[in-house]
């Protein structure tokens, strides 16, 4: 029970370093993340065994400044919306990014947790492209694949 | 697409282009010279024998039964992909899929959506979706003294290094698909050659009458950006992750809007000399 309640990072992502900020791929959902360095940080901790205490207590040092509970509760909450822990039965617990700014102080040392997340992109999409409605001769000529029979590009 | 083979094809041309291997063959002798000018930039002539695309471009027989309509029909393998009287559809669809299959498919490099241009020793990288300005920004840093690289795509290495994509520029006179085709040099410019490593990503949407305001971007969210101009990203996450987190090293990021091209390409210019990534640039 205990260890369904401790946060676990998913390990079938594929991960990349940007100092210390972290890309985070999630190829089941063709969905990109960048992790600034309070969420990258929380992120590598989430091994399913390491609690809430334990994850404020690890960070604190590893920041050298106080990271308090609601802190690292929005970064989990962050993790957890953009689906980079491994689903557990209870929830993980809410917090406000009020909250968390107020533990963190006006003149914070460390940023708050941020997740930015993007979906990847198809083909046809990154490259040049006609949106809906343009005439075309070829669906790879369309954004969404598709010429339709009247030879304009839908779907 | 033995039904196809049997078709008896007047002739063809194989190709390699950035490790990918790719052939068009024609239905009517003569038709060569059309097809080369559309092959990616810095192709190469291939005999092999199988490829891993071929192109088959059937043109209407001149003695065709009068009343019938004079398609032309392309297939990649077996597959239509266009049909239309008007052979220069035809034939810009046949470009257009070509350069995108070898840009998504191409074991060696990574293919980003961006205007590209070199500007002492360094390339800037101008990402951004279709009718976003790209061109227009390019055809500007040309104007003012910039290499050119490609309208299209940013082509990186391994190493994290940009390569030329030097297809003439594409711009669209309105906003169909059809393009006009300009050399570079029209501007005096000169075409790129080596590759380059990256000086700055700046990612501009356009908006009429708006002023230069631009924010810096982390290199964390500027390789998010990139990703999501990549053309494999979905099929080779790994490798394309791997060489977008080499590109970025010691390169500026900014993101924003932009007003006029020509103010923007003075800025971004600037945004290289002076290694300044502020929020107004």
């Amino acid at each position: 029970m205990k260890e369904r309640q401790n946060p676990k990072a998913r390990v079938d992502c594929l991960t990349r370093e940007f100092g210390d900020e972290l890309l985070v791929y999630d190829r089941d959902r063709n969905v990109g993340h960048c992790l600034n360095p309070t969420a990258a940080a929380a992120w590598k901790l989430c091994d399913g065994k390491t609690d809430l205490s334990e994850l404020v207590t690890i960070l604190t040092r590893q920041f050298s400044a106080p990271v308090d509970e609601p802190v690292v509760l929005l970064a989990l909450e962050e993790l957890s919306k953009a689906r980079l822990l491994v689903e557990t039965e209870r929830p993980v617990r809410r917090t406000s990014r009020r909250e968390a700014i107020r533990a963190i102080g006006i003149a914070g040392a460390i940023a708050l947790p941020i997740v930015t997340s993007l979906v990847a992109p198809t083909p046809a999409r990154a490259a040049s492209c006609l949106a809906n409605g343009k005439p075309c001769v070829s669906p790879v000529q369309c954004c969404s694949g598709k010429c339709g029979t009247g030879g304009h590009c839908n779907g | 697409m033995k039904k196809l083979d049997r078709l008896g094809w007047a002739e063809g041309i194989g190709v390699q282009s950035f490790g990918v291997y790719a052939g068009v063959r024609v239905s009517a002798a003569g038709m060569l010279p059309q097809i080369l000018p559309l092959l990616p930039p810095g192709w190469k002539s291939s005999r092999r024998a199988t490829v891993q695309r071929l192109y088959s471009l059937v043109v209407p027989q001149a003695n065709q039964r009068v009343g019938l309509r004079r398609m032309h029909i392309l297939y990649a393998d077996s597959v239509r992909i266009a049909r239309d009287t008007d052979l220069n559809q035809v034939l810009a669809a046949l470009e257009t899929d070509l350069h995108r299959y070898i840009a998504e498919t191409s074991p060696d490099m990574t293919f980003l959506h961006a205007g590209v241009v070199g500007w002492q020793g360094r390339a800037i990288l101008l990402p951004g979706r279709s009718l976003s300005g790209k061109t227009t920004l390019v055809r500007e840093l040309l104007r003012m003294g910039a290499t050119y690289y490609s309208d299209e795509f940013a082509v990186v290495d391994n190493f994290g290094k940009v390569h030329p994509f030097t297809r003439p520029l594409g711009i669209r006179e309105d906003s169909t698909y059809a393009q006009t085709k300009y050399n570079p040099e029209t501007w005096g410019a000169s075409l790129g050659g080596k590759p380059l490593p990256l000086g700055a990503v700046a990612i501009c949407n356009y908006k009429a009458g708006a002023r230069w305001k631009l924010r810096p971007l982390s290199p964390g969210q500027a390789a998010l950006e990139l990703m999501g101009n990549s053309i494999a990203v979905r099929t080779q996450p790994q490798p394309t992750l791997k060489r977008i987190q080499k590109l970025v090293k010691g390169a500026v990021f900014v993101k924003g809007t932009r007003g006029e091209a020509g103010e923007a390409a003075a800025s971004i210019l600037n945004l290289l000399c002076t290694g300044n990534s502020g929020e107004k640039v």
